[in-house]
Formats: structure tokens, C-alpha cells, sequence
């Protein structure tokens, strides 16, 4: 063409290259503020009377890995299989992803790892502290006292547990019905906990003198015997034949080969789940239940998942009607109930009612149970001499008598009565004995104090162990801190159930095992708020490349490289889950 | 330099029989070109494929009109495809089928050769009832009814090209070679 | 070893037998044969190449735009649309002045889906900076694949090896391929002038200013000269090792023409059969096969047409407002040589449709009847129409 020859031969190949590097230009000086890799808490976790560490047992879910996700669990929670079934799960009501579409399923993940670990036979890996001298006496095998038994175990000290009855486990055994806790998982669970090296004494009721006794043996003893008598109603013709403690039903349903035939109209007196259970039995047995609550039924104690399904089963509720007087009536009872009235609302937007005078009406029933609530059967707990140096923690009480500590915990001491509740309580009494038998008295409140997790009441085993979660920050993630551009609507997974039809008819579980598929999808909804599921967006969307990235033994972490970082906190923006932290530089 | 033109159907095997064919002639010394009918494919939908030999190189590069013979893998799609388009007057119409074909009046200055491909392919094991792969039985017809290229060299092809069941493959190539009918020749008198 | 073989599968057995060390691609038809099997090679460890799988075809030329970076050999194939795609990264890629080499398959561009032949998607790319080369026959494909990595990484730009839809890519014939020695003799291992090294550490193909832009344009234009010399000794290298013999453009029977039909791709070969058949006619025609397309080899074309007095270019392709792209080249590679012949442009075979020995005779006794072209391009074979909007079928 036009080029010389000479040229074509001669002229070189030229690209633009370079070899200069900007790396000289130690960007990071024009930083004010400085990002940082910092775990937070995540509501769930807060929420969790346990303080379990929701979001990294979903991290672990969604990765497939179920026996780490179960450890994780375990190491908060004895019972993961039993709490997967009849918590409450306040964790899904605190769940972020509420405000987004719908809560996390936690509760469903948490049975479905407890079933899959045990239909695998796995035996779970547990960090167990150096041996140590000091022996725990337990009094009762409730969820209380099995709970403090495992963690003290865990601990390094060496646990008696006694029991008055034939067999372990308490309420658990005894009141919750079978189509909401079968037995086998039960007793699993009990059997996990035992094999760690704990000794329980059933049928070994302890008198105030045992109690005495107990205290001569071991260096410390915990009382959880929990409530097993159902509270009068203070009504005329309460103890009539036909008028039967709810409690009791409970028991003695647990206890027959086979369920009693019950027919016609039972009135179930009460609000609680107690009621709910007792109602939902009869339904099984064959009677029509009527639930007779002196408040509305927003306002019964029980959880309201029990109450809907309960009414979905056939139960009735009855609002506002308080039973005043029981009688014989033609081989029936006749009660009689007064309208009640709400005359305020408590802070808790509950009603305060108030008999209406003018409304009184008679109802004939085949029998009457009574489920308004429950107490201690041993007084002898009660009569123990007032002691001066008394620790109130949050759901459990140390009574130091002349240095000797005596703790009561679970149903006796928590407000709240649930299994949860009583675990938490269990485990509040084993780091507070911990801490007294390490560093005296004075340690017990600020080590219950650093256990807290984001604040609340509930207290982290991991935490007080100083294992990786004591690193994180209290602070509990809020929705508004999420990154929620990450995240697209799916709705949660439905809980598959026996159909109602079916299930009146027998004690069978009601809510039935989802798939490990289902449950990676669901755990896969999770933002794992707070903590990091190395999605490297930093590492991604840092304009400087200063988020520096290493693959060490136990997998890869990232760092910041402030000599370049600018702090123009891109990777603290784009964190979809708040696990890091952009603070003022100090000058 | 003949021209020969297959019809079949989606999934029978159509293409790769010109093409093992196609390797046969150039086993035996020829050139050969052979391609499929450009377009889409569709299971079960009619199918042509292509091929060309010469005892010289093959210069012309265009689609195939007019087809010294044709070979039919499915009888069915004699009443819906028009197999003789463009066929050369005296050309061998190389049928599977059990019988004769009842249209003989169409085929009229054809010769006409049957084979049974489908009942072949069964018996060896070739495909299902309801697919039958009838491909190297109907290749086993093809050097009976046009004398090239040698049933040798055919063999040799499925042997290098046939991925599964080349004995079976071979076996009702062979057999297929044995049971040619010749219903007709080209002058329309009965063959016998 | 002689074999029979589709086109396709003679440019997997070139990039199989020029171990290749990075292949990326996207299916898109009538080029998904060449990837298959290169992508089966892959997998079963016949080639110890890495195969990418991309999105896109964009992503595709932008991972071979990486990996060729580091100094490795790289291969991709396409087609139409997909071709389309990569425009942007075409251009990067010899301004990068990466060696990679590409196979096209000419499919027409939609709409309407059309998957035959028509070259006017490569043709769109001529301004890229690749090197094109068009390929007759299945040998050529596999022969034309080999060089292009000879050439590609002596001159450092990309080349693109073109074959026709179906008419090539799909059709079955006599192979020769070529013992992995031969291979190796004609093509050692590529040895990059420049490549991306941790050890020394640099930047390529960042900012450049006006004082230096030129320049980088002008070393391109410099490699696309070179590239004349270079392919001459790569032919002849070729022809030493493999015994078959290639040049930019094939000049057959051009002696003593009067009428010169100049071809590309498959074409050609049916107008060697048309060319045969009008000789023995008696008719002064000639042909001239034009392999290579950019760089232009306009010394070639002036050499070979400037004795005959007309010139007839068959173009399978059309810039729109203009006519057939190669008549426009040969045009004006002749304009300026004083007593040039009279340039024909003939559009035909454009989305597949056939050019049969009937319509190169067509355009034959076109040429013949008409002292001078009076338009710049006519249009073969094209039907009436008489629903304007009506559909294809």
C-alpha cells in the first residue's frame, strides 16, 4: 500500500504499557473514617431465651452442613429436638426478615437438624472444660435441671440429678401431649444428655431431710422440681367428682396403655397451654370441649398458633366467662359462669376484666376441668429458713446459706413457664455456679452480665467460654441496617401438617419433617444478620482493591489494607448484613 | 458421479448412515461428499441427507436435486413426502419395509428393492418397537441392491464409527445384505 | 491420515493438533460442531486445553482477550448474531494486538432467522483489525486453521479462519489431517513477545493520549503490511512440511481470460466445475479464488486481473446502499491502474440459497452480453414479490 517497506519491516509493535505503580500513592491518608470487620447480634439471638446463635446455625444449613449446624445448637441448647417442636419461637418473631416478607422458619431447621442428626445416629463433637472437684446435686430431671446437669457436666463438674418420678424429663414427659412432642425424640434427647456423664436417680423423691443430706454430699444444690400440682379454683363445688385437674388428665393420659373414651360437653377452665392441651386432648379422646377464659381470647397466655389450631380441631372458646359455682345436676354438672367485662387495658394491651353483675348463666357439662395455672407439690422448699444473702439473676434466685449456695431455677423461679424459659434458667445456674466456685460471690453478676447476648435477658454459653462469639459486637442488627437490594422475596416454607381430620383422631405428631432441601431453601432466606457468610462483596466492590483477601488453614478471611483504604465505606454500605463497622478515625 | 438421496425421519439415524456410507466409499477409493439437509432438525419430523460419489474429486459444492437412487428408512413417509422429486429416470428406489409397497403405480420407471430393516434391526437388538434403529441394516442393503461399495468396507465403517452394539450392528448389516428383494427393475418387469 | 470428515470437525482436529491452551465459546449454530467437539477433547484430556464456558459470546472474546494476555495460546468460534456480539471486544483484541485465532462460521444475520450461509456478518467486522482468510473445502478449513496460528502470533494480530454454513461447516469429505509431528515442526509453541507477568508486573492497554495514539494505529497498519510477507512464508513453510500448497489468492485458467469471476468460500469450487464446462465451450474465462480478504492483497489482484477486460466478483453478501463487498474491493484495488478492467458486482446465495453451476452460468452470459457494467451491483435470482409485507413462508 503506502507505507515504505522499509517502515513495515522496521516500525515496532507499540501498545500502550506501563510499568509505573501507583502503589507510592499511600491513598489512605486521606481517610477519616475507617471501616472494620465486626460481628454484630442478630435479633433471633437476642430473642432466643437460650441467646442461640441463629444466623450462623442458617449459614451452616444452607452449606449443607447439618451435624456443624447441630453442634452449634448444642452448644446453647441441650434439646434442640424437643425446642424445634414446642418453643415458642420468639426468634421468628424478632426475625428481620419479618419486615421484609416473612420470618425464617427457624424452628422448623432447628427440629429438621435435631432429626437429621438422630436418624443418623451422629454423636455430637463437645468441648468439655478440665475436670474439676466440686459436685451439683439437681433436684428434678425437668428441662431445668437436665439443662444445668448438661452444662455444668460440660463445665468439668460432676452432676446427681433425682427425680421423684419412674422416669426422667419432667414436664416433658408428663404434660406435653404426644402429637406435639412424641416420645421417642424425647427420650433421645434425654439419652444424649445423660451419655455425657450425668446420673440421674429416678423414683427418688426428696424429703427436706434428703435435702439436708444432699447438702453434706454435694457442694452445691439446685433445686428444680418445677410445678406439678394444678391450682384451685377457690369456687364452690370444685372438688366434686367430675371436676378434674387439668394436669393430672395430662398425666394420667401419659400414663394409661390406652386413651380414655371421654363423651358430651367438658368444660376446660383456663387460658394457658395448659388448657390448650388438655382441650386438644379431650378432642382425642372424643368429647367437645368448651375452653371457658375469663378474659378475651387475644389475651390467653397460651401461644397462638396452639389456640388456632386447637380451634381448628373442633375446641370452643368462651370469652369473658369466669365459673363462680359448680353443682350436681342429673348426673351432670351444672356451672355457673358470669359474664365478665373489660374495664382497661394493661401495659401489655391486655384486658383487665370486671364481673358483669347482671349476667349470670348455667351451663350443664359432663365434667369440668380445672387449668388456670400450677404450683410446687413439695412446700418444703418454701419453708427453708429466710436467708439474708439472696442473688436474683434473671431466671434464677442463689441463696448463699452461711456460704453454702442453694439455687432454685425453671418453673419455680422464671416468670415465664416454658421449656425454654426453663433450659435458659438451667444454664444461667451453671455459669453462676461456675463463676462462684471460680472466683467467688462477687464474679457472679458481671459474668452474667458479659454472658448477655445484645442485651437481653438471655445468656450465651459460647460467650462466658470466651469462644468466637464473645468477639461480636452487642449491638443487635436492625432491619434498617440491613442491605436488603441482596435479597428477593420468597415466601417461607410452609410447615406440612397432618390434615385436621387426621388429627383428632389419634396422638400422632402433627407437624411432619420437612426435606433437607426444603430446609437449605428456607435457612437460604436468612440474612444472617450481623455475622459474615463470606459473600466478599467488600472484597468486591472495594474501589482501591484495599480489602485484601488470604486463604489460611481454616478457611479465608479478608482484611483491610489502610494504606490504601479511603474510607469511602462502599464495603460497609454494601454489606447485606451488617457484619461490618465504619467509626471516625481517631485523630 | 452418483448422487444418492436418504429419506427418514428425525432420530433414526438418517445423517449418520450417509455418513458411514460416505466412509465406506472412501474405504473403497472414491471421493465422496455427503451432508444433511440444511435446516432445523425435529424429532420424528422427515429428514434428507446426501451423498455424492466419484472416482474423482468432488467440485460441486450446491444442495443435491436430482438424486441418481433413493434410500427410504421409513415406509410411512412414502405417502407423505415426495421421495422420487427430481429422481433420475432408471434409478433404484431402496425401501425398509415388509412388503411391497401398494403405490407402485408412482414408482413407475423405478426399480424397486425391499428390505426389511425394521424386523432386522429388532431381532439384533437395535433400538425398540417402537423405535427401531434401522440405519446399518439398511446400509447392509445398499452394496446388494448398487453392487458398491464392497459390504466389506461397510462393516469396516460400522466397526470404526458405531459407538454401541457394533456386533449386533454388524449382524443385521449382514443379514440385511441376504434379504434384499428385488421387487421390480427399472424397465418395470418383475425382478426376481 | 486421509479421512472423511465434516468441516466443522476439521477445524476441532487444526486446534486439537496446534495445542491450543485456552478455548472459550457459546453455542450458537451452524459453528456449535467446532466447540462440541473440542469441549469432548477437553474433557476427555485429548487436548490439555482449558475450555471456559461463558454467557455470551462478548464474554467469551473477553476471556480469550485475558488468557491471551498471559502469553497462551487461545481459540474461539462463532457465528452471525454471535459474532455480532463480540464487535466491541474484536476491535480490543487487535489493539491489544493479541494473536488469538477464531473460526466463523458465515451465518446470516436476523432478522429473519436465517442459520445458512451469507457472509455479510464477517464482512461487518472487516474495519476490526483481525485478519481474515475465507476457506474452500474442509482441507482448506483445517489447513487455513493451522497457519492462522503461525501468522496470528508472528504479527501479533488476531485472525479470523471464514467458512460457509453447511456447504462447508456440515458436509462430510476426504480430510487429510496431519500427523501432531508435521504439527509441531510448522508450528512450535507460542512464544509471546508480551505477556501479563506477576513476577513484572505491568499494565497494558491504559490511557493513550494523542501523542501517542497514532502511532498505535500506524503499528497496526504496519503488522496488516507485514502480514503479506509473513503469510508468503507460511505457505511456502506449509507447502515444505504438509505438501499442500496455498496462496492469498488462487488465479485458475486466468492466463488468457477475457472474463475473470473472482469467488470466495465454497463457490468457488462449483465455479471450478462451471469454469471446466465453459472452457470446453470455448469461452475465455477464468477464476480467481480470493482467500485472503483483509489484509486486501490488492498487488495479488492487480497481478492476476489486470489482463482481462472484464471482471465479475460474486458476492454472498451486501452492504446495504452500496452493493457486494468484495466487488467493492477489488473496484477499488484496480481504480487507480490505468486501463483497468470493467468491474461486475453480482449479490447471489445471499441466507443460503443455493449457487448452483446454473447461476454462475447466469452471471457468466451476464457478463458476457453486456459491453459495461451499467450499475455497480446486480442482483441474482431475485424472485418477485407481490405481498410487500408478506411473510417468508
Amino acid at each position: 500500500m503506502k507505507i515504505p517497506r522499509e517502515l513495515v519491516h522496521t516500525f515496532p509493535l507499540f501498545i500502550p504499557r506501563s510499568y509505573k505503580t501507583s502503589e507510592g500513592n499511600k491513598t489512605g491518608s486521606w481517610r477519616f473514617l475507617r471501616p472494620g470487620y465486626l460481628e454484630k447480634t442478630a435479633p433471633c439471638s437476642s430473642a432466643c431465651p437460650l441467646g442461640q446463635d441463629v444466623p450462623t446455625i442458617q449459614m451452616l444449613t444452607v452449606q449443607g452442613a447439618f451435624k456443624e449446624a447441630w453442634e452449634v445448637i448444642l452448644r446453647e441448647n441441650p434439646f434442640p429436638g424437643i425446642c424445634g417442636r414446642v418453643c415458642f419461637h420468639p426468634c421468628e418473631t424478632a426475625c428481620n426478615r419479618g419486615e421484609f416478607d416473612e420470618p425464617v422458619a427457624i424452628h422448623m431447621i432447628e427440629r429438621f437438624l435435631a432429626d437429621t442428626a438422630r436418624r443418623y445416629g451422629l454423636t455430637p463433637h463437645l468441648e468439655k472444660g478440665p475436670s474439676r472437684e466440686e459436685r451439683i446435686a439437681i433436684i428434678g430431671s425437668g428441662p431445668g435441671g437436665l439443662a444445668a446437669s448438661y452444662f455444668l457436666t460440660l463445665l468439668g463438674y460432676s452432676c446427681d440429678v433425682f427425680e421423684s418420678q419412674e422416669k426422667p424429663g419432667g414436664m416433658l414427659r408428663w404434660a406435653i401431649p404426644f402429637y406435639r412432642l412424641p416420645l421417642d425424640v424425647l427420650e433421645e434427647e434425654i439419652s444424649r444428655v445423660e451419655s455425657i456423664g450425668i446420673k440421674i436417680y429416678c423414683d427418688k423423691n426428696i424429703t427436706e431431710k434428703d435435702f439436708q443430706s444432699l447438702k453434706t454430699r454435694y457442694n452445691a444444690v439446685f433445686v428444680a422440681c418445677g410445678h406439678q400440682k394444678g391450682r384451685n379454683l377457690g369456687i364452690v363445688g370444685e372438688n366434686l367428682p367430675g371436676v378434674v385437674d387439668g394436669l393430672d388428665f395430662l398425666i394420667g393420659l401419659k400414663r394409661s396403655e390406652r386413651e380414655p373414651r371421654i363423651k358430651g360437653n367438658v368444660a376446660v377452665i383456663g387460658g394457658g397451654n395448659t388448657a390448650i392441651d388438655v382441650a386438644r386432648s379431650l378432642i382425642r379422646c372424643g368429647a367437645e370441649p368448651v375452653i371457658v377464659y375469663r378474659r378475651r381470647k387475644e389475651d390467653m397466655r397460651a401461644f397462638q398458633s396452639e389456640v388456632e389450631m386447637a380451634e381448628e380441631e373442633g375446641v370452643k372458646i368462651w370469652e369473658l366467662k369466669s365459673p363462680v359455682k359448680v353443682e350436681k345436676k342429673n348426673g351432670k354438672l351444672m356451672v355457673t359462669l358470669q359474664k365478665m367485662e373489660v374495664s382497661e387495658l394493661d401495659s401489655d394491651g391486655k384486658a383487665i376484666v370486671v364481673p358483669d353483675p347482671s349476667e349470670k348463666e348455667e351451663v350443664l357439662f359432663e365434667m369440668v376441668f380445672k387449668a388456670i395455672g400450677t404450683e410446687p407439690s413439695e412446700a418444703w422448699y418454701a419453708t427453708a429458713p429466710p436467708a439474708r444473702d439472696v442473688h436474683d439473676l434473671f431466671s434464677s434466685r442463689i441463696v448463699f446459706e452461711d456460704d453454702y449456695p442453694v439455687l432454685y431455677g425453671g418453673d419455680l423461679f422464671s416468670s415465664a413457664k416454658t421449656v425454654t424459659n426453663a433450659i435458659a434458667s438451667g444454664k444461667e445456674v451453671a455459669i453462676a455456679l461456675d463463676a462462684y466456685f471460680k472466683d467467688g460471690k462477687a464474679a457472679i453478676m458481671p459474668e452474667i452480665e458479659r454472658c448477655r447476648v445484645g442485651g437481653s435477658s438471655a445468656l450465651s454459653m459460647e460467650i462466658y467460654i470466651n469462644g468466637e462469639r464473645s468477639k461480636r459486637s452487642p449491638h443487635v442488627v436492625s432491619f434498617r441496617e440491613i442491605n436488603s437490594d441482596y435479597f428477593t422475596l420468597v415466601p417461607r416454607i410452609p410447615q406440612p401438617r397432618l390434615l385436621k381430620e387426621e388429627r383428632v383422631l389419634t396422638f400422632a405428631e402433627i407437624d411432619l419433617k420437612i426435606s433437607a432441601s426444603m430446609a437449605m431453601k428456607e435457612a437460604g432466606r436468612c440474612f444472617n444478620c450481623g455475622i459474615c457468610n463470606q459473600c466478599d462483596n467488600c472484597y468486591l466492590f472495594c474501589p482501591e482493591i484495599a480489602v485484601v483477601r488470604r486463604t489460611v488453614e481454616d478457611g479465608v478471611f479478608r482484611q483491610i489494607n489502610y494504606d490504601y483504604c479511603k474510607g469511602c465505606g462502599l464495603c460497609v454500605v454494601e454489606c447485606p448484613r451488617n457484619a461490618m463497622v465504619l467509626e471516625e478515625e481517631s485523630a | 458421479m452418483l448422487q444418492f438421496r436418504f429419506h427418514g425421519r428425525g432420530g433414526q439415524g438418517t445423517v449418520v448412515a450417509t455418513i458411514l456410507l460416505a466412509k465406506a466409499f472412501f474405504k473403497a477409493g472414491y471421493y465422496v461428499q455427503s451432508f444433511p439437509l440444511f435446516g432445523v432438525e425435529r424429532r420424528g419430523a422427515p429428514v434428507e441427507a446426501y451423498l455424492r460419489v466419484d472416482r474423482k474429486k468432488i467440485l460441486i459444492r450446491t444442495n443435491l436435486y436430482d438424486p441418481d437412487h433413493i434410500i427410504i428408512l421409513d415406509p410411512t413417509l412414502v405417502s407423505s413426502v415426495d421421495v422420487t422429486r427430481g429422481l433420475k429416470k432408471g434409478g433404484w428406489i431402496l425401501l425398509n419395509s415388509s412388503d411391497h409397497p401398494t403405490n407402485g403405480g408412482t414408482f413407475s420407471g423405478y426399480g424397486i428393492a425391499i428390505v426389511d430393516a425394521t424386523r432386522i434391526a429388532l431381532k439384533h437388538g437395535l433400538g425398540t418397537r417402537t423405535h427401531p434403529i434401522v440405519n446399518t441394516a439398511i446400509l447392509g442393503a445398499f452394496p446388494r441392491v448398487f453392487d458398491i461399495p464392497p459390504l466389506e468396507t461397510i462393516i469396516e465403517a460400522i466397526y470404526e464409527e458405531v459407538p454401541v452394539k457394533v456386533e449386533k450392528n454388524v449382524e443385521a448389516a449382514k443379514e440385511a445384505y441376504e434379504s434384499v428383494k428385488f421387487y421390480k427393475t427399472p424397465m418395470g418387469k418383475e425382478a426376481g | 491420515m486421509k479421512t472423511v470428515m465434516e468441516g466443522s470437525h476439521a477445524v476441532a482436529e487444526a486446534v486439537k493438533l496446534a495445542r491450543v491452551q485456552v478455548i472459550s465459546a457459546y453455542p450458537i449454530t451452524p459453528q456449535t460442531h467446532i466447540v462440541e467437539r473440542l469441549s469432548e477433547y477437553c474433557a476427555d484430556g485429548t487436548l490439555d486445553a482449558k475450555f471456559l464456558r461463558v454467557e455470551s459470546e462478548h464474554s467469551a472474546m473477553a476471556a480469550l482477550i485475558g488468557a491471551s494476555s498471559t502469553g497462551v495460546r487461545t481459540f474461539t468460534a462463532t457465528s452471525s448474531q454471535g459474532l455480532a456480539l463480540m464487535h466491541e471486544l474484536l476491535h480490543w483484541a487487535s489493539g491489544a494486538r493479541l494473536p488469538i485465532v477464531m473460526a466463523e462460521v458465515n451465518r446470516a444475520m436476523a432478522p429473519g432467522w436465517n442459520i445458512w450461509t451469507d457472509q455479510t456478518d464477517s464482512l461487518s467486522q472487516r474495519d476490526t483489525g483481525w485478519i481474515q482468510m475465507y476457506c474452500e473445502d474442509g482441507q482448506e478449513a483445517l489447513d487455513r486453521t493451522l497457519q492462522a496460528f503461525r501468522l496470528a502470533e508472528t504479527v501479533n494480530l488476531p485472525v479470523m479462519v471464514i467458512l460457509d454454513a453447511f456447504f462447508l461447516s456440515h458436509t462430510y469429505e476426504p480430510v487429510d489431517v496431519p500427523e501432531q509431528e508435521q504439527v509441531d515442526e510448522f508450528l512450535p509453541p507460542y512464544n509471546p513477545r508480551f505477556y501479563l507477568d506477576p513476577d513484572n508486573p505491568c499494565a497494558f492497554n491504559q490511557l493513550a493520549p494523542p501523542d501517542v495514539y497514532m502511532e498505535m494505529r500506524f503499528s497496526i497498519q504496519v503488522a496488516m503490511e507485514k502480514a503479506f510477507d509473513v503469510l508468503g512464508a507460511v505457505h511456502r513453510d506449509f507447502g515444505r512440511i504438509f505438501g499442500r500448497h496455498y496462496d492469498m489468492v488462487e488465479a485458475v485458467e486466468c492466463d488468457d481470460a477475457e472474463i475473470v469471476l473472482v469467488t470466495s468460500g465454497t463457490v468457488t469450487s462449483t465455479c471450478r466445475e462451471v469454469i471446466k464446462k465453459l472452457r470446453s465451450r470455448g469461452k475465455r474465462v477464468g477464476l480467481l479464488k480470493l482467500s485472503l480478504f483483509r489484509p486486501f492483497p490488492v498487488g495479488e489482484i492487480r497481478r492476476n486481473l489486470l489482463k482481462a477486460r472484464k471482471i465479475a466478483v460474486i458476492d454472498r453478501n451486501c452492504s446495504f446502499g452500496a452493493g457486494g463487498i468484495f466487488a467493492q474491493e477489488v473496484r477499488s484495488a484496480l481504480f487507480n491502474v490505468p486501463n483497468h478492467p470493467w468491474v461486475y458486482g453480482y449479490v447471489a446465495g445471499l441466507g443460503g440459497r443455493d449457487v448452483t453451476p446454473e447461476v454462475i452460468e447466469e452471471i457468466f452470459r451476464h457478463v458476457e452480453t453486456l459491453e459495461c457494467p451499467e450499475d455497480d451491483s446486480f442482483w441474482i435470482g431475485v424472485r418477485e414479490v407481490e405481498n410487500g409485507i408478506g411473510s417468508s413462508r
